[in-house]
């Protein structure tokens, strides 16, 4: 093991991941600029979920468009290996602190740009056809350690094997759900559209998307099956685009999953780059990156601890005696992606001492999209209750209740009351212990 | 070695599925047919359901709608010609119908009558009196504006035919002898133009350009027709229905005090029910696709919702069954209530209380169960699952 630490490979494949990641970014930051969602997610709401332990961290107003463009700028950077270690950590800090504002806009594949962009921080990124290099010769490298590349590789795997693992559950295997209700609307397609409404089709993506998760890491590991399993990453992750409206999550991993190919084949695109934007030669050279015992001992030791903690968080649910999918508890942050058709409806209640009710209308205070996950997830609900608490009791309420009538539905079950009707909400608190309020899912999804 | 021949087996398993699919998906012809009675290609064949609503309902709906809403206009005219007790008598009774009729058109609250908000020029009460009275003394008032929406339409009417005085007698007086006759003539006037103005400009709309767009919108997500469609249908009946013309008025909504004064129609009192019976058995038959004309059921939501299979997976009950047992619930409901909604609240509001109880559970099924079986969108938002 202590010899693999000192193992060293080309620099060329992290050059081309940090080059294509910060441009993925980029390109994301443009685009949800553009389609106006940074005022209509971020400041136009008057509250916003927050994830616990980080309610300080809100919306700035109209310094939020700051806050975008300082991720986007740091993602250029990133991208061009340009005053790398400062971007690199500016890139972390801005992207987390944006998906940490408001947990209603919580995706998978941000939590995933979160990690890789922390991994980064600690990668040699920039040691090669960047920027930095040079302008500065002493801090170019051709070979560095090869754990750099592996621990990329490695988050990877675990994104795909915990999502395939994840499916492995009843509904997904043996009914094809949610895909069975998702699939039919997608039957106006050209050409496979008619696919769609036929169940068997349903059956037949379960099983494909869940043997492709759970085998991609290791079709793309091996050099003969390789090209294969790129073919299929591409297919994959363009099949998903075209069928459901998950952003930007297929082209970044379709670019990530490049990291599996050898040395060679990165050369040759960053020569191609060179030779196709007349640039100056950044490639010729030859010097290995060895870490001090200390440093090394460092990096290896906080990258065990970080892949531990990685393998380890998808399965807190186990900690929880209630249905995953049912309550959530455990839910966000294990690569839990596509796997439920879940819609709820909610009317609150707040009584005070004096007899005093009103009915919410939860559209006075929260967006549809807050309002549509806030539905089906409890933590939300509690703390809406909260603010409801607070909002009234600046409103002349005396010491205010509140209550919530709840109906949810869950991959195609006929829906039902989901937070218990009698149970003061402004009273409970939202943490890691489990939630008795939550009633019971009254069935059982077998499986991991 | 194990190492490798494990990859090599997951390899050709997941090349094996890959044959597998194709052959499964593609070499099948003539499919198998499902359980449901509509092969599933043309019951979820969006583009036929929406050619069937716009063409069988929604249009013909409003051709029915309008034919009573222009006898309207020539009665009230007739009215402002000469007002004595029979133009008057005549006038409320083509109120009455179109009124009646408005009801089975106010749901499609989709495309132009969407975008124009058609219903906020015709059905948005409790009427303000004060306004009304203080626009007819103005002349020429706006009836643009949101402030201005209880001060027009059918329940403005409703005041202006019903409601001035107690006799037939004394409401004659107030458009013949009284000093602002002429002035409250007018009014009458211009709330039955800017109705047809509306009324005009969205059929226009929708028999000149938003037919095709709205059949040939066959996507699921915000933009497409069936969720627009969808997204109305269920406010109509959640916001419309079964708060305004029970909830509200209950007080089931409002810390339980009621107010029966919120009743619709509250001038003419006895129509009260009949309006909420017609747009709630409106609802039915637009959710069981049932043609305007002939009364037969075709491609709607009902068909879409058999072809994709919903049902609820525990109870083994198709989702249709479900929603219509539902609606039968609440026309039991419906069934023990007394003409007048106002003195239904006064003197049994309990019952009030039960019919709005009753389309609370509909509004969920339709809400939730509905919409998610459809896998309708809400938002242009990303999305990875729930």
């Amino acid at each position: 093991m202590g010899q693999y630490w000192r193992t060293y490979t080309s620099a060329a494949p992290l050059a081309v991941f940090r080059l294509a990641f910060g441009v993925m970014i980029l390109g994301s930051m443009v685009r949800f600029w553009a389609k106006g969602w940074i005022d209509e997610l971020y400041i136009k709401p008057t509250f916003f979920f927050p994830y616990y332990g980080f309610e300080f961290i809100k919306p700035l107003g109209d310094y939020t468009y700051l806050l975008f463009a300082v991720c986007g700028l740091s993602a250029l950077l990133v991208a061009l290996g340009w005053f790398y270690r400062v971007a690199s950590v500016l890139l972390f800090l801005s992207f987390t602190y944006i998906e940490l504002m408001d947990k209603s806009t919580y995706l998978n594949h941000y939590y995933f740009v979160s990690l890789v962009a922390f991994l980064l921080i600690l990668l040699p990124a920039n040691s090669y056809f960047s920027v930095d290099a040079y302008r500065n010769r002493s801090g170019f490298y051709d070979s560095i350690p090869r754990w750099t590349i592996d621990s990329l590789r490695l988050l990877m795997g675990i994104v795909y094997l915990y999502a395939g693992l994840a499916k492995l559950n009843s509904d997904w295997l043996l009914e094809a759900l949610p895909l069975r209700i998702w699939l039919p609307g997608r039957n106006d397609l050209p050409v496979i559209g008619f696919l769609f409404n036929y169940r068997e089709t349903a059956f037949a993506f379960s099983w494909l998307g869940a043997l492709y998760d759970l085998s991609i890491p290791f079709l793309l590991l091996n050099r003969f099956t390789r090209p294969f399993a790129y073919a299929a990453v591409v297919i994959f992750h363009v099949l998903t685009a075209v069928l459901f409206p998950i952003g930007m999550f297929p082209y970044i991993m379709i670019v990530a999953a490049l990291i599996f190919f050898p040395a060679g084949f990165h050369q040759k695109i960053l020569s191609g780059l060179s030779h196709l934007l007349n640039l100056p030669d950044l490639l010729s050279g030859s010097k290995i990156l060895i870490y001090s015992k200390q440093q090394s001992r460092f990096l290896s030791s906080f990258l065990i601890i970080f892949f531990i903690i990685q393998i380890l968080v998808p399965f807190r649910y186990m900690l929880y005696p209630s249905e995953l999918f049912w309550s959530e508890e455990g839910y966000r942050f294990s690569w839990r992606v596509m796997l439920m058709e879940k819609m709820g409806n909610v009317q609150f209640k707040v009584v005070d001492e004096m007899g005093q009710q009103i009915m919410v209308n939860n559209e006075d205070h929260l967006t549809k999209l807050q309002e549509k996950m806030m539905a089906t997830q409890p933590d939300m609900l509690v703390q809406f209750a909260h603010y409801l608490r607070d909002y009234y009791a600046q409103r002349g309420f005396r010491n205010p209740t509140v209550y919530a009538d709840t109906y949810v539905s869950l991959n195609g079950r006929l829906g039902k009351p989901y937070i218990d009707p009698t149970v003061n909400l402004a009273q409970e608190t939202d943490s890691f212990m489990p939630k008795k309020w939550i009633l019971p899912f009254r069935d059982e999804i077998k499986g991991l | 070695m194990v190492h490798f021949s494990w990859k090599t087996v997951a390899f050709f398993v997941a090349f094996v599925g890959v044959i597998w699919a194709c052959s499964t998906s593609k070499d099948t012809p003539d499919p198998t047919p499902d359980p449901d009675p509509n092969p599933s290609n043309t019951g979820t064949d969006r583009k036929l359901l929406l050619t069937n609503i716009a063409d069988n309902i929604i249009l013909p709906g409003y051709t029915n709608f309008k034919t009573k809403f222009d006898l309207m206009l020539a009665k009230s005219d007739a009215f402002a010609a000469k007002p004595d007790q029979a133009s008057l008598m005549a006038f409320r009774q083509a109120w009455v119908d179109a009124y009646t009729e408005w009801q089975k058109v106010e749901l499609f609250d989709v495309g132009p009558a969407e975008s124009k908000t058609l219903r906020y020029f015709f059905n948005i009460y409790p009427a303000n009196v004060t306004g009304i009275e203080e626009n007819i003394i103005a002349g020429n008032a706006s009836l643009e504006l949101p402030a201005s929406y209880p001060k027009q339409g059918f329940p403005a009417l409703d005041y202006l035919i019903n409601g001035l005085a107690t006799t037939d007698d004394a409401i004659l007086q107030k458009y013949t002898t009284a000093t602002d006759a002429a002035k409250r003539l007018a009014y009458v006037k211009q709330i039955t133009t800017q109705m047809n103005t509306m009324l005009t400009a969205v059929l226009t709309e929708w028999t000149t350009t938003y037919r095709d767009k709205f059949i040939n919108a066959t996507g699921i997500d915000v933009s497409g027709s069936l969720s627009k469609l969808v997204n109305g249908y269920v406010l109509n009946y959640e916001r419309y229905i079964r708060s305004g013309k029970f909830g509200i008025p209950s007080g089931a909504m409002a810390n339980g005090v009621p107010s029966a004064e919120k009743v619709e129609a509250f001038y003419k009192k006895d129509l009260s029910l009949i309006l909420a019976k017609t747009a709630h058995q409106a609802s039915i038959d637009f959710f069981n696709g049932k043609d305007v004309k002939t009364g037969k059921e075709g491609p709607g939501f009902k068909t879409y919702l058999t072809a994709l299979g919903a049902k609820d997976s525990q109870s083994g009950k198709s989702l249709v069954e479900v929603i219509n047992a539902q609606f039968d619930a609440s026309n039991a409901k419906l069934g023990t209530l007394k003409p007048n909604l106002y003195d239904e609240v006064k003197t049994n509001n309990a019952a009030m209380v039960a019919v709005y109880t009753e389309m609370q559970k509909a509004v969920r099924m339709l809400k939730v169960d509905m919409t998610s079986a459809m896998s309708i969108t809400i938002t242009y938002a990303d999305n990875d699952g729930d």
